[in-house]
């Protein structure tokens, strides 16, 4: 594992340097939330480090809201995606695991895939309802991204990870022998150090996602009512998962599909032709998630269907916090 | 299914000929524009250009590879349109999807199968298949259900399996009229009177979910092990690439880990029976 570090300005020079061949991308603030945006001259210095995390999830980079699925993909710009978080990068990595498969290798997402290089971020800070390392995931750049990259110091560490992070730092001609001070390297592994003592703090109580799957499978239905009386289906917790990705086909002329991003939590997400509906009362349905990401999924994948954004608890308008309910249940 | 080629287009099929089996049920013939195979009990996506599409296990034998038909239920936004389909037409199909019957464990055994309405179409199939390769199998016992004697499907073919050799066939109605001179009650009532060798047998059941679970609860008291009853489920299968959810059946999906599993893979999911 390699990593250089570099001044900051000379960094965003060389991104500059890049705008013209790549489609860049990095969290930059704005008046109300912190989000991804397509960089641009003025957007560069901007670029928000160290900070978890954009408000949207990574995955909308690789599956569009609404796209034609069957429409022959176009020859588009490579891609660099900058500070994505490793709760992030960890979830992109699960939905490899569905949409890279070798049996049905999804095009659109893998052509995505391909032109992507993707830097993560590490987190030197933590917000209210982030718990990734309570799910055994860690808040810095991991093997699942490129390259990570910090600031510190006003100097960018980068790490590099695999060949498509060394041949990107290729191009921006910089030399991946300089080794960082060690001084900056320790005053960096001080602050993740730091970081995961605020996480352990902050979700001392929270249970770990295994032992979430158990609570969860085998617990009552009076739970489920509860909060669900909160629910309005109104799918904002899938939309912003990082993980969620179920989705509709939609029929058009000429034998094209749409492919439409879906939820189990909207009515009818599993009824059949006759009106048979296995997941009929709201309830059953709010329910559905948590077996679905805690139990049913760890069963099929190698790696966790939920990394502990907290996402969801922001992004739910019934104000339903998914962490007091399982703690709920531990208790 | 190579990395350059697209999951979701479908294959235009020319529908030949379409057969009415009973008021509510028909059968369409279709032609693709190229060869197309598929193992029996897998399932395809029909796409009706425009308006929707919907999964359904083909009911012609696997050895076609020129043509194949589906039994199609007049029961919902895109079987409605489909029944008003005419020779001409044209339709879609993307797969085959899933994990078939696994015939190879049939071998030396005696196959039972119980099947009510349009559960026949996986099944008549399934029939095609196990005759091809009768000489491997001790016999073959067909149980079909159906609401009345109007609604029983594939009556020339029902002629054609009584005079196959190893092939036995009861059937019975909910409710008879004068003409009907077989068994009468739900198919499960079949089943009674049964003697199966059942150490060498093997249960196929295919039909609608209460069927399913009636007929799956009396071969389990018949003695059956859960590992030998194999069912061929229904769920709301989308995209049959095991990645739009709606199938979901516990840890499984249904298009992709099934749609025939054992007894014994699914007795622990929820929402087996609907």
């Amino acid at each position: 594992m390699n990593r250089i570090a570099i001044p900051k300005h000379e960094w965003d020079e060389k991104l500059h340097q890049l705008l013209s061949s790549f489609d860049l991308y990095a969290p930059v603030e704005n008046d109300f939330s912190c989000d991804y945006v397509k960089l641009d001259a003025d957007t560069v210095p901007e670029i928000v480090y160290n900070k978890p995390k954009p408000v949207t999830p990574l995955k909308k980079f690789f599956l569009p809201v609404k796209e034609n699925v069957t429409a022959r993909a176009n020859g588009a710009h490579p891609v660099v995606i900058l500070g994505a978080p490793n709760c992030d990068v960890m979830a992109l990595a699960f939905l490899d695991q569905i949409y890279l498969d070798e049996e049905y290798y999804d095009p659109a997402y893998g052509a995505r895939r391909d032109r992507t290089t993707i830097i993560s971020s590490d987190c030197l800070g933590i917000q209210e309802h982030c718990h990734c390392t309570s799910y055994g995931i860690e808040p810095t750049g991991n093997e699942h991204s490129d390259l990570s990259m910090a600031l510190l110091e006003e100097q960018v560490i980068l790490t590099i990870f695999n060949k498509k992070g060394e041949s990107f730092l290729e191009k921006l001609g910089l030399v991946v022998t300089i080794e960082p001070e060690k001084q900056l390297l320790e005053a960096l592994q001080n602050k993740q150090q730091e970081v995961k003592q605020l996480l352990a703090k902050q979700n001392g109580k929270l249970p770990d996602y295994q032992e979430t799957g158990k609570l969860v499978n085998g617990s009552g239905d009076e739970i489920w009512k509860k909060y669900a009386s909160d629910c309005v289906s109104c799918g904002a917790c899938s939309a912003i998962c990082p993980t969620c990705s179920c989705f509709l086909l939609i029929d058009k002329p000429g034998f094209q599909k749409i492919r439409q991003l879906d939820t189990c939590q909207y009515p009818g997400f599993e009824r059949v032709a006759g009106g048979e509906d296995a997941l009929g009362p709201l309830p059953d349905r709010f329910r559905n998630r948590y077996m679905c990401k805690y139990v049913w999924k760890p069963q099929k994948y190698a790696l966790k269907a939920c990394t502990g954004c907290g996402r969801c608890i922001e992004a739910c308008i019934g104000q339903i916090n998914k962490n007091e309910l399982l703690m709920e249940l531990s208790n | 299914m190579g990395k350059n080629e697209n999951l979701y287009k479908p294959l235009k099929c020319e529908l030949t000929k379409v057969i009415d089996e009973t008021p509510l049920i028909k059968t369409f013939v279709l032609v693709p524009e190229k060869e197309f195979s598929f193992a029996t009990g897998q399932f395809i996506e029909v796409t009706i250009d425009g308006l929707g599409e919907a999964p359904f296990t083909p009911s012609s034998s696997p050895l076609l590879k020129d043509q194949l038909e589906i039994t199609v239920m007049k029961t919902g936004y895109v079987t409605d349109h489909m029944h008003t389909m005419k020779p001409g037409d044209v339709m879609g199909i993307r797969g085959p999807y899933g994990r078939g019957y696994p015939i190879e464990k049939f071998y030396d055994k005696e196959v039972l199968i119980l099947g009510g309405g349009c559960g026949f179409a996986p099944i008549r199939s399934l029939l095609y298949n196990l005759i091809a390769i009768s000489d491997k199998l001790r016999k073959v016992t067909l149980y079909y259900g159906s609401k009345t004697p109007e609604d029983c499907v594939y009556k020339p073919y029902i002629q054609e399996l009584r005079n196959t050799p190893k092939i036995e066939v009861l059937r019975s109605v909910d409710q008879a009229d004068e003409n009907w001179t077989e068994c009468v009650g739900v198919v499960t009532v079949l089943l009674d009177d049964v003697y199966m060798d059942i150490k060498n047998s093997v249960a196929v059941v295919c039909g609608p979910p209460i069927m399913m679970k009636c007929g799956t609860i009396k071969l389990l008291e018949m003695g059956y092990p859960e590992h030998d009853i194999f069912l061929s489920m229904e769920k709301n299968m989308s995209c049959g690439l095991g990645k739009c959810g709606h199938c979901m059946m516990g840890k499984y999906l249904v298009c992709k880990d099934g749609p025939v599993f054992t007894y014994y893979e699914i007795k622990d999911q929820p929402h087996i029976w609907n």
